[in-house]
């Protein structure tokens, strides 16, 4: 078949899946996307989970050249990251430390691009929910919906006029609020680059740099896939002061999941096997081979678990 | 037919040919006395582990015992796979067959069903812990690649660890 031919089967199909959802909702799902890559902004937010309140202050300023985004957190320890094109920066002034961790091209997965729309509409159905008023603005909500229990739901408000985000609450299979982020104030524009430089000169801190760099992780794999799962991205990268630590992201395009893998040896005190929860991210150790397996993963504990137990070894031949 | 059928182990048939030669595998018995032969021997120059005896039987035996699946799910529908479509009935084919031919061998001449075809078990309750005072850097490390960034720019950076949350989990 051409290359023509191709594209044309692979349009067909797309425009099959898409007649699914109605026009309506791809055209909001592809302005919240378009406005997430665009606007510059200043806000305040909470984010929720369980008990937990925490307000943070979010500004992004974009430009043609590109993007930078800060993010404070207001409530407990002083945190600070500042996102650049290059580079995530975690300042915590405590401690002083700075952790320092590399971007690359490839690092952004937007989910909401059109032509990855078709992937996610196998594993989420899309909706549209009702309007509401959410600090000033007038939002229309958009709901993912997961087609089965290995994945969690969202719920978008978007700002009608921008399709800026206010709200995003993360749902369960009962449907159960897990966590969410709300903002309770924000301004479209009118951000300066100065509003984005970070706060700390971090001149004689300690640096902990993450010396991420693309990697195979000859001999590991996982014995089965968690449906719609697919490995995206294969790297070696320090854990805090760690030794190099292996990680590989799995992902169905809008939850993504992380598998570390570091050496036992030379590590101090026995490995904590098991599993602990933090809203919508959960962490599953055990021990595989002599080496320590940690998943991470914005996914129901079940779906964590499952990635966890189907790591494993094979020496390479 | 036992050249072509040589060759097309070797990958060396072009499609027409390869197409011939695979309705051949079908028919003939001759054609298929000369794959196993051919993979026995290759087999063999390679080590590689051999099949119990009666293996293609009773796997013959249990794909016949399949419920006919009328419309099959397609589970991959990514892009590069568009292209092989016209091709899938005979790398289908080959595929089976090349499977029969080099599945490893089980333990007590058993075979186990196909990974797609098992159920998934339900994994037992896992012990939960408190999370880690390491935990924030893997959160970090994590939240990097996770697609919702496109949707909420760095909102989720937010999910660190909370000293409160570990004193607590203490």
């Amino acid at each position: 078949m051409t290359a023509a031919g191709a594209l044309g089967v692979l349009l067909a199909v797309s425009a099959g899946m898409a007649q699914a959802q109605s026009p309506e909702t791809l055209d909001w799902l592809r302005k919240i996307h378009e406005a997430t890559q665009k606007l510059s902004y200043r806000g305040t937010f909470v984010y929720q989970q369980g008990s937990r309140t925490e307000t943070s202050r979010i500004t992004r300023f974009a430009d043609a050249r590109g993007n930078i985004e800060r993010l404070e957190v207001l409530d407990g320890e002083p945190r600070e990251i500042v996102r650049t094109r290059d580079t995530v920066k975690c300042y915590l002034p405590d401690s002083r430390v700075v952790k320092v961790d590399q971007r690359s091209a490839d690092r952004s997965f937007p989910a909401l691009l059109p032509e990855r729309i078709t992937a996610l509409a196998r594993h989420y159905a899309f909706s549209l929910g009702e309007t509401r008023r959410i600090a000033g603005f007038d939002c229309q909500a958009v709901v993912l919906t997961p087609k089965d229990d290995l994945r969690y739901g969202y719920k978008l408000y978007a700002d009608i006029a921008s399709g800026m985000p206010l709200k995003a609450v993360t749902f369960d299979s009962d449907g159960e609020t897990v966590e969410q982020f709300t903002f309770t104030q924000l301004s479209i524009g009118k951000v300066t680059p100065e509003m984005v430089k970070p706060r700390h000169s971090a001149r004689a801190w300690r640096v902990h740099d993450a010396e991420v760099a693309p990697a195979r992780l000859a001999g590991w794999g996982l014995t089965a896939e968690l449906p719609g799962f697919h490995k995206v991205i294969e790297l070696k990268r320090r854990i805090g002061e760690s030794k190099p630590v292996g990680q590989v992201v799995y992902s169905d395009g809008l939850a993504a999941v992380s598998v570390f893998i570091e050496p036992l040896e030379g590590r101090g005190g026995a490995v904590r096997t098991g599993l602990a929860s933090m809203g919508a991210i959960h962490v599953y150790t055990r021990e595989v081979a002599n080496h320590m397996v940690t998943v991470v993963g914005e996914t129901p504990a079940a779906s964590v678990q499952r990635i966890a137990n189907a790591v494993e070894y094979r020496r390479p031949q | 037919m036992k050249a072509k059928i040589s060759a097309l182990m070797d990958g060396e048939l072009d499609e027409r040919a390869a197409r011939q030669a695979i309705d051949a595998l079908s028919r003939e018995d001759e054609a298929v006395e000369a794959w196993r032969t051919y993979h026995l021997i290759s087999d063999t120059m390679r080590d590689s582990g051999l099949l119990s005896d009666g293996f293609a039987a009773r796997l013959g035996a249990r794909l016949a015992g399949e419920p006919t699946v009328l419309a099959p799910t397609r589970q991959a529908g990514e892009p590069r796979s568009w292209h092989l479509l016209p091709a899938a009935a005979s790398v289908a084919a080959v595929a089976l067959v090349g499977w029969l031919a080099f599945a490893p061998q089980q333990e007590g001449g058993q075979t186990s069903p196909p990974p797609l075809a098992q159920a998934p078990a339900a994994d037992p309750r896992p012990v939960v812990i408190p999370l880690s005072s390491a935990a924030n850097d893997y959160l970090l490390a994590h939240q990097g690649f996770s697609p919702r960034i496109s949707i909420q720019g760095m909102a989720p950076y937010v999910r660190t660890v909370s000293d409160e949350q570990r004193e607590a989990g203490r």
